[in-house]
């Protein structure tokens, strides 16, 4: 079984895109003494080499992202409250009303906008813009909250984490989850030597990877991500893309990659023999670092394993832990044998 | 002050289910006031003397505002409908409490920013998921079942609290502050701190209350608009301010006054909410029960009302638990 108080804590450290440090030293205290080589680049990717029993045919790279969506402080009000942009892709349904933690001494505040009982009907119907929601941390001026927060901190959700009756609620399973396969390979016997990246910046546009996979210089790779499952009872079933308790998902496309052919039908294969509980993408929907490591230098073929996860970039998320094994199973079966293709 | 309103920030308590409090009452309270509860769920404090003719009500309600079970499908989804006025706008995303047999967290549902560029808000397309199986969700959670927003009880800068319930738990903090306030105090009158049922969905408590109890005058205790953008500063006073005393044609001239008499009194500080008409509080019931019961309104600054996120400051509920001892010490505005 997967290590669940280890996702909890990847999960519960705060690490939007460019403020991925807690996530990293974690991580790092976690697999230095299983790791045959640890490097940090200058982005702040962690590449790692784990000797496996054979030297590979092929050398692969696993991937998977260690930053979070969240926002970030653009302005404090003369009355102290700050205005505050995306990072990464959050829909204006998710922030109002959310507590969230600001800068690294997690400062508690709240997602503010216009009381319900002073709206307009119409108002009434849609969640406000983003970028007329304040976050109001307590203080009256703009000198008070300058003692507390400043342009720049980091904003995170403050949600809490369950993980009962096989299913874990919480923020920042994407792309926590990876990072847990990640290490979880790292610390288990491997068949051949493999690189693995625990890269920065995916929501922001898959810059992390993109110098991973220059750096790594893979023949292959795997990404193992945390896709969105939209099998919600108001979602028609062609636009589930995907459910949450079917098992791992296997995809095809999506917005970012065509994935090997040869692979993607390999890890259905892989998973038939395994008896793991698959499934694939019913809509080409969303996209993730394979976008950037497979077009890598001269093309590494690449396939992506995710978890399907319902509420993806937002406060609270939900996924099932068997699917989540379900993962590092054919993650693990796949490793192995896409080297040897 | 706060560890009275972290006690009454309980995930229980939403309109119909107040009961659920009064062990929480009988803790806070108990030693110093006998405890009673009615057909509508009121919870009832009562202090002071019987021997007089003088009978003040001082009432704060003590439901929260949430959902209520509808329908559960057969992947497990459980459908809720509002009790009480919640701001559809905070549920997208949002965690739950369902308080069914057993406790069970759920989100409710909403579309990805890969799928969709928002939810359509409406009383009739509120989803919890609670991620278990069919079988077992029905197992623990039956139709008419409550659920609440969870939100954890927050500090914010400058002595505020962030939670959910702060309307009118923060009320009844008060209550429960001024009770204590006066415990060591011969009361000139006979005093009963109502904690009312069901004002979120019709000030009911307050009406029968109110008719069984047949004071002589009332103060309501609600939260009121705190200033923030979008708050016209005539609806609204100032969080931290002291607190806000309502003026309105429903209300009492001679309880108002003596309220604002007696904040000068104590060098306290407070804004006024004019209202034009009735006040939108459990006063617009009480003062028109029997024969009619003279009755006043003060407010804990309250901002993004019925939301997961209100905030208010201890400061406000302290001053104001403060002028709600005078005012009983003095035996009321209306000495015979």
């Amino acid at each position: 079984m997967l290590d669940y108080d280890l996702l909890k804590r990847l999960c519960t450290c705060c690490g939007i895109s460019g403020d991925e440090g807690q996530v990293r030293s974690l991580i790092i205290n976690e697999i230095r003494p299983f790791a045959d080589e640890l490097s940090v680049d200058n982005l702040g990717n962690i590449l790692v080499l784990k000797k496996g029993r054979k030297r590979p045919g092929k050398k692969l790279l696993i991937s998977a992202h260690m930053d979070e969506v969240g926002f970030i402080v653009t302005h404090i009000t003369g009355d102290g409250l700050l205005k505050f942009d995306c990072v990464g892709g959050i829909n204006d349904s998710a922030a109002f009303s959310k507590n969230v933690f600001v800068g690294k001494d997690k400062v508690p505040g709240v997602v503010c906008a216009k009381p319900l009982h002073l709206l307009k009907a119409d108002e009434k119907k849609k969640n406000p813009p983003i970028k007329d929601l304040l976050i109001d941390i307590g203080a009256e001026s703009l000198d008070e909250a300058a003692m507390y927060v400043s342009c720049g901190d980091s904003i995170v959700f403050d949600t809490m984490y369950e993980n009962k009756d096989g299913r874990v609620i919480s923020k920042a399973i994407d792309d926590r989850f990876g990072c847990l396969v990640l290490i979880e390979l790292i610390k288990s016997e491997l068949e051949y030597d493999t690189w693995f990246s625990f890269v920065v910046q995916e929501e922001v546009g898959l810059r992390g990877a993109k110098c991973a996979a220059f750096t790594v210089a893979p023949d292959c790779a795997l990404v193992i991500e945390a896709t969105t499952a939209a099998d919600v009872p108001y979602s028609e079933e062609e636009n589930c893309v995907c459910h949450v308790g079917g098992g791992a998902v296997v995809t095809f496309m999506d917005r970012s990659t065509i994935y090997d052919r040869e692979y993607y039908l390999t890890a259905w294969e892989m998973a038939r023999e395994l008896g793991i509980k698959v499934q694939t993408k019913t809509r080409i929907a969303g996209g993730n670092d394979a976008g950037a490591i497979h077009s890598s230098r001269g093309g590494v073929r690449t396939l992506a394993l995710s978890v399907p996860c319902r509420y993806l970039h937002a406060g609270a998320s939900l996924a099932s832990t068997e699917d989540m094994e379900a993962v590092y199973a054919l993650a693990k079966a796949v490793a192995g044998k896409i080297q040897t293709l | 002050m706060k560890t009275i309103l972290k006690k009454l920030c309980a995930d229980r308590g939403v309109s119909g289910s107040e009961t659920e409090l009064l062990p929480v009452i009988r803790d806070l309270i108990g030693d110093i006031a006998q405890i009673t509860t009615d057909n509508s769920g009121n919870i009832i404090a009562s202090m002071g003397t019987h021997n007089t003719d003088k009978h003040i009500l001082i009432d704060a309600h003590i439901d929260r505002i949430g959902l209520t079970v509808t329908y559960i499908n057969d992947k497990g989804f459980v459908k809720a409908e509002p009790v009480g006025g919640i701001d559809l706008r905070s549920l997208p995303g949002s965690t739950v409490k369902i308080l069914g047999s057993e406790e069970t967290t759920g989100v409710i549902c909403t579309m990805p920013p890969h799928l969709s560029d928002g939810d359509e808000l409406s009383r009739d397309r509120i989803w919890i998921d609670t991620g278990l199986p069919a079988e077992q969700v029905k197992k623990q959670v039956s139709l008419g079942d409550k659920a609440v927003l969870c939100s954890s009880f927050r500090e914010l800068i400058g002595n505020k609290i962030a939670s959910s319930a702060l309307d009118n738990r923060s009320g009844c903090a008060v209550l429960i502050r001024c009770a204590r306030l006066l415990e060591n105090e011969t009361l000139p009158c006979r005093v009963s701190f109502v904690f009312s049922s069901q004002e979120e969905t019709g000030e009911l408590g307050a009406g029968t209350s109110a008719f069984s109890l047949e004071p002589d005058e009332a103060v309501v205790i609600d939260v009121g608009f705190a200033s923030q953008e979008g708050v016209p500063p005539e609806k609204s006073g100032k969080l931290g301010c002291g607190g806000i005393i309502s003026i309105s044609p429903v209300l009492s001239k001679q309880v108002t006054d003596k309220l604002i008499d007696l904040a000068a009194r104590l060098s306290m500080k407070y804004d006024f909410e004019v209202c034009g008409g009735s006040t939108g509080t459990n006063a617009d019931r009480i003062s028109a029960s029997r024969g009619g019961v003279r009755t006043g309104v003060i407010s804990v600054p309250c901002k993004n009302m019925h939301t997961t996120t209100e905030i208010v400051s201890l400061d406000d509920m302290e001053r104001l638990s403060e002028l709600l001892k005078l005012y009983i010490m003095e035996g009321g505005a209306c000495n015979a």
